[in-house]
């Protein structure tokens, strides 16, 4: 990937988080969204910007670099495009054992750990079902088995929610659509932590993605035990989904587009693919959640609507093109 | 002889009042609906009772709230999960939920008679039940002039007219009263806050809309019609109300949240708890409740 490019990446980060920050129900010109920032100028902008849009802006940028930089890698491990935690059902066990978890009183900081282990549990589910059509699985199959997982654990939250009131329910199913607009710099500091682990441990491994990549066969004959990377791979992937679940609820797709448009732009290896891959899912997100509160004021839209909205239509060309 | 006359006049003054008052009350159309035991439900169903029910099966919170304050309470055989008021609904079996409730457990109860909330949801249950011979009466009580109506039907329908008028009678004298203490002063513009994540609030059509409004009050989003409406955090503070009104549990997570910070409201720490044992129901305490929020609203306005 030649390096105008990832400067072009940057400064279209850098130009969709400034809109993020200046775009709401009250617009503010870049002067004074520079004010406000600075704590100047008028107090109301100054506070809805630092305390409101700032962790909302960031949160919304670390959801889409976990989620792509996950896609990234579950595509890359499986050779499968249409690989992506949402789809897998991932997510869907993520969201159980948050829910789970927030049923029990867990703390916010432990509750990645609680969707982390939902999310391991169906994973090794969609693989293990896959596993019986090859070692990686036909990509139908696993799609099929992931999307069943997923149902899966709809249904079991469906049964938590079954005797709680209305109003908890509405929550409940709000958080499954994704949101952050609850985003507060603890979230953020600790989503921060979560995908600063797992995305260096995927760069660190990418090496091993890029040898997976020429066939399990040339993989081990190049030194690589094909098994314990997939797994330590799966790892990663499944606990950088995990985070962003426990920050942002489930927001479907963005781990399947943003490795599409890493490539489009001419990311090859792993290594550059994970980090074009952080970079692209964070502009998508951020421009995702600028449409989901400034479409329908006073009130807002699921952040995963709009994910899915434009997800879906990418999703089904790709399908169209593998069948 | 000058004396008689003029105790006749006034006699006949009387009378022609007396008259009057007869002849205007019996058209009023309020009681003309009250008077008759025939009506339609809010479902357009005709309601017609030969005898007051035994066995009553109530699955709105409201109504089993208002059947204890006509006397009908001890004829309760079944309540929804959610139905905690008065303390004595407790001892009532509880059958689940009030939408799309469970129709064996209803039918389990043996009712004469079964009390839904109308809403979309419940239209199936209602033509269950009547098809399993069940007389069933769908009320929706989402408002005050709803409250009033359904409370004489009710009245009407276990055979406790009287006090049903009075409960309807008390709790409008202190609506009225409330609203008389705060007619003229400033209003004080509200939010407030019902749900959390998502933020909910209350639009126009919620009856505590109407009670903000009679405590002296304005709701600042009141140009939305629904009831409970999703809003921004940002959005309020673009529209920065006077003060919060929170429940119990809310306050002190606002006081705290950095996010909360932003509404000026908050960090002046006007943020006020309203009493939930009386506000958030549509039923027999809603003067208590404009009493609570006027208190809260306009200190010294009420005593």
């Amino acid at each position: 990937m030649r390096g105008s490019r990832w400067v072009a990446l940057v400064a279209l980060l850098a130009l969709a988080s400034i809109v993020a920050l200046a775009l709401g129900v009250i617009p503010l010109s870049p002067r004074a969204l520079w004010l406000a920032l600075n704590g100047d100028g008028d107090q109301t902008a100054a506070t809805i910007v630092r305390t409101l849009r700032l962790p909302r802006t960031l949160l919304a940028m670390l959801v889409g670099a976990g989620l792509g930089i996950s896609g990234a890698a579950l595509q890359g491990a499986l050779r499968n495009t249409l690989a992506e935690p949402y789809l897998l059902g991932v997510s869907g066990g993520a969201a159980v054992g948050a829910v789970l978890a927030v049923g029990a009183g867990v703390s916010i900081a432990l509750l990645p750990v609680a969707s982390f282990a939902g999310s391991a549990m169906a994973v090794a589910l969609t693989l293990y079902v896959a596993h019986a059509s090859g070692t990686r699985g036909d990509p139908r199959v696993l799609i099929m088995g992931g999307v069943v997982v997923g149902a899966f654990a709809n249904a079991a939250i469906m049964i938590l929610l079954a005797n709680q009131s209305a109003n908890t329910v509405r929550g409940a199913l709000w958080w499954m659509m994704g949101s952050v607009g609850d985003a507060t710099m603890g979230n953020v500091v600790v989503l921060a932590g979560y995908i600063a682990v797992g995305g260096a441990a995927l760069i660190v491994w990418a090496r091993e993605l890029d040898v997976l990549a020429l066939g399990d066969e040339a993989a081990a004959g190049l030194g690589v035990e094909v098994d314990r990377a997939m797994r330590r791979i799966f790892l990663a992937a499944s606990m950088l989904a995990a985070a962003t679940v426990a920050a942002a609820g489930l927001v479907g797709f963005v781990g399947l587009v943003v490795p599409h448009l890493a490539r489009m732009i001419g990311a090859r290896r792993h290594r550059p693919m994970i980090v074009a891959s952080a970079l692209v899912g964070a502009i998508l997100v951020v421009v995702a959640d600028v449409i989901a509160r400034t479409v329908l004021p006073p009130s807002e839209l699921p952040l995963g609507a709009v994910t899915a909205m434009l997800g879906v239509p990418f999703f089904l060309a790709r399908l169209r093109k593998i069948a | 002889m000058r004396r008689t006359l003029k105790s006749s006049r006034a006699l006949r003054v009387l009378v022609a009042i007396l008259l009057a008052s007869e002849g205007s009350g019996c058209k009023s159309p309020g009681r003309n609906d009250a008077d008759t035991t025939a009506f339609r439900d809010d479902f357009g169903s005709a309601i017609t009772f030969d005898t007051p029910p035994k066995r009553i099966v109530s699955l709105n919170p409201a109504t089993t709230e208002i059947l204890f304050a006509i006397g009908a309470g001890s004829r309760l055989v079944g309540r929804t999960h959610w139905d905690s008021w008065p303390d004595s609904a407790r001892f009532v079996p509880d059958i689940g939920d009030a939408l799309r409730p469970n129709i064996e457990a209803v039918l389990g109860a043996h009712p004469d008679v079964v009390i839904l909330y109308a809403s979309n949801d419940n239209q199936g249950v209602a033509d269950r039940l009547r098809s399993a011979g069940i007389q069933t009466v769908a009320l929706r009580i989402d408002s005050i002039a709803q409250f009033r109506r359904a409370t004489l039907h009710l009245g009407k329908i276990v055979g406790e007219d009287a006090r049903a008028r009075s409960v309807v009678d008390s709790v409008q004298l202190t609506l009225d009263a409330v609203r008389a203490a705060t007619a003229g002063l400033p209003q004080t513009s509200v939010f407030y806050h019902t749900w959390d994540s998502p933020l909910i609030t209350i639009g126009r059509n919620s009856f505590l809309n109407e009670l903000v409004v009679i405590a002296g009050g304005r709701n600042v989003y009141a140009d939305i019609a629904q009831a409970s409406p999703v809003v921004t955090l940002e959005d309020v503070v673009k529209r920065n109300p006077d003060v919060l009104l929170v429940g119990p549990h809310t306050a002190a997570s606002i006081l705290a949240s950095a996010q909360w910070q932003a509404v000026p409201a908050v960090r002046a720490k006007r943020v006020f708890v309203f009493d939930t044992n009386v506000v958030g129901r549509p039923s027999v305490t809603l003067g208590m409740a404009a009493v609570n929020i006027a208190g809260l609203l306009h200190p010294g306005a009420i005593r």
